[in-house]
C-alpha cells in the first residue's frame, strides 16, 4: 500500500476549523492528524511532512488573536518547529494559524490586527497570485476566490515601506483584489524566504468542491474548488 | 527584595472606536474610545532580563506601543475605566503567561506577583457618563475596577 505524507493539525482551545481542513488534507492524498496541544512534544513532527495550524479562535482570540497560542507553542516545540522546517518540512497556517504564525516569527514581521471596519468579515474575496513558483499556489491561476472569515485580518507591517518590501521581494504571495479589510498593500498571504512556510487569511478548505461556491452557475471545468488546488499543489510538491 | 515594574501596551494602528459599541444603549456626546492593557509586576533578580520576558511574551513590535511607568499610556482622555479580574477569578492570560514563565530554564529574575489590568480611555466631552461604563463593562462577580478622572 502506498504510503502517504503525514500532515499534523495542531489543534487548540478554540481551533474549529482542523476537521475541514482534515477532510482537505485527506482528499489530495495526506494522512492527516489532529493532534492537541495538551499532547503535542516534540517527537509529534517526527514522521510528519506537513504542519498544520487550522482556523478558529484559539484561547477565544483573548488578548489578541494567536498570543496565547504563540506562548503555549513556543514552550513546547518552538525550536523543534524551526529545526522541522530546516530540514525541509512544510508549514501552512489558515486564518487564526496564520496569526499564531505571524507571532512565532516563522514569517516575515508583520502583524494581523482588527479589520478597519472593526468588524467581524465574512465573505467572498478575489487574491492575486503573486508567487506561482510557491508549492502552496503552483496549481492556482493569476486570480481566484476564496472565502474569508475574520475579525483580526489586517496585515500590518511597522511601516508602509515594509509591506511594499514584502511585495517587492516576494515575500506576499496572495494580496486580495480589492481593500478588504485594510491590510497594507493588500497582502493576503505571507511566505518565508524558504517557501515552506505559508500563511493566509482565506480560507482554501472552505471551496474544496464546485459546489462549495456561493454561485450555482459558478464556470469550472471539473468537480474541484480552488482550495482544491492548494492543497493538491503541495501534496504534488511534498511527495 | 522585591521591585515594581508597571508597562502598559496600546494598539498603534486601531483609531478610536465609538463608545456606543461598548454599551447597551447609546452615549451623548459622541464619545469614542481606545483600550490598552496594563501590566503591574512585583519582581527580584535582573531588571533587563525582566524586561526582555515582558517585551518578547507580552508585546507585539509591529502593531503595538510599549509604555513604562505608571503615568496613563494615552493622553487627552476625559476619564479611563481601569478594570481587571478578582483575585481567584479565572485568568487566561495570566495562566498562560505565569505558566510559560513557570517553564523557562533560566529566566533571571523571579516572578512575585502579576496583576493585568485593562484599561478604556473614554474621549470627548459632556457629562461624566463613566457610571454607564462601569455598569454595562465590569461583572462584579469577576472584575474589579476603578474610574480614573483625568
Amino acid at each position: 500500500m502506498e504510503e502517504r505524507p503525514c500532515a499534523i493539525l495542531l489543534k487548540f482551545p478554540g481551533t474549529n476549523c482542523d476537521a475541514e481542513t482534515a477532510r482537505a488534507l485527506e482528499t489530495v492524498g495526506f494522512e492527516a492528524r489532529i493532534v492537541p496541544v495538551s499532547d503535542l512534544t516534540i517527537n509529534t513532527l517526527e514522521d510528519a511532512a506537513l504542519v498544520v495550524l487550522s482556523g478558529g479562535f484559539s484561547y477565544g482570540d483573548y488578548v489578541k488573536s494567536g498570543r496565547l497560542a504563540k506562548l503555549v507553542t513556543q514552550q513546547k516545540i518552538a525550536d523543534a518547529l524551526r529545526e522541522f522546517r530546516d530540514n525541509g518540512g512544510f508549514l501552512l497556517g489558515i486564518c487564526n494559524g496564520f496569526q499564531i504564525l505571524t507571532e512565532l516569527d516563522l514569517l516575515p514581521e508583520a502583524s494581523l490586527v482588527e479589520n478597519t471596519s472593526g468588524r467581524y468579515q465574512c465573505q467572498w474575496v478575489t487574491l492575486e497570485n503573486k508567487a506561482p513558483e510557491s508549492p502552496f499556489l503552483s496549481q492556482l491561476p493569476e486570480t481566484f476566490e476564496f472565502p474569508i472569515a475574520h475579525a483580526e485580518g489586517r496585515l500590518v507591517t511597522k511601516t508602509e515601506e515594509d509591506a511594499k518590501a514584502l511585495v517587492e521581494n516576494g515575500f506576499a504571495a496572495l494580496t486580495y483584489a480589492d481593500p478588504v479589510n485594510g491590510s497594507f498593500q493588500q497582502i493576503a498571504a505571507l511566505q518565508d524566504e524558504t517557501g515552506h512556510v505559508f500563511g493566509l487569511m482565506p480560507h482554501p478548505e472552505r471551496f474544496l468542491y464546485k459546489t462549495d461556491h456561493y454561485d450555482p452557475d459558478w464556470e469550472s471545468d471539473d468537480k474541484w474548488g480552488s482550495g482544491y488546488y492548494l492543497f493538491r499543489s503541495l501534496y504534488d510538491s511534498i511527495s | 527584595m522585591s521591585t515594581r515594574a508597571v508597562y502598559e501596551i496600546s494598539d498603534r494602528y486601531i483609531e478610536p472606536g465609538k463608545a456606543d459599541g461598548l454599551l447597551y444603549e447609546p452615549v451623548e456626546g459622541g464619545l469614542t474610545y481606545r483600550k490598552t492593557r496594563r501590566y503591574e509586576l512585583e519582581y527580584s533578580g535582573d531588571e533587563t532580563a525582566m524586561s526582555e520576558f515582558v517585551k518578547s511574551t507580552l508585546f507585539d513590535e509591529v502593531s503595538q506601543e510599549f509604555h513604562e511607568g505608571e503615568e496613563a499610556a494615552l493622553e487627552g482622555a476625559a476619564f479611563i475605566l481601569d478594570y481587571g479580574m478578582k483575585p481567584g477569578a479565572l485568568d487566561l492570560e495570566k495562566e498562560a503567561i505565569v505558566n510559560f514563565y513557570e517553564g523557562m530554564s533560566e529566566p533571571g529574575f523571579e516572578l512575585e506577583e502579576l496583576k493585568i489590568r485593562q484599561r478604556i480611555y473614554v474621549f470627548g466631552g459632556g457629562a461624566d457618563q463613566s457610571d454607564r461604563f462601569v455598569r454595562d463593562i465590569c461583572n462584579a462577580a469577576i472584575h474589579n475596577w476603578s474610574v480614573i478622572h483625568v
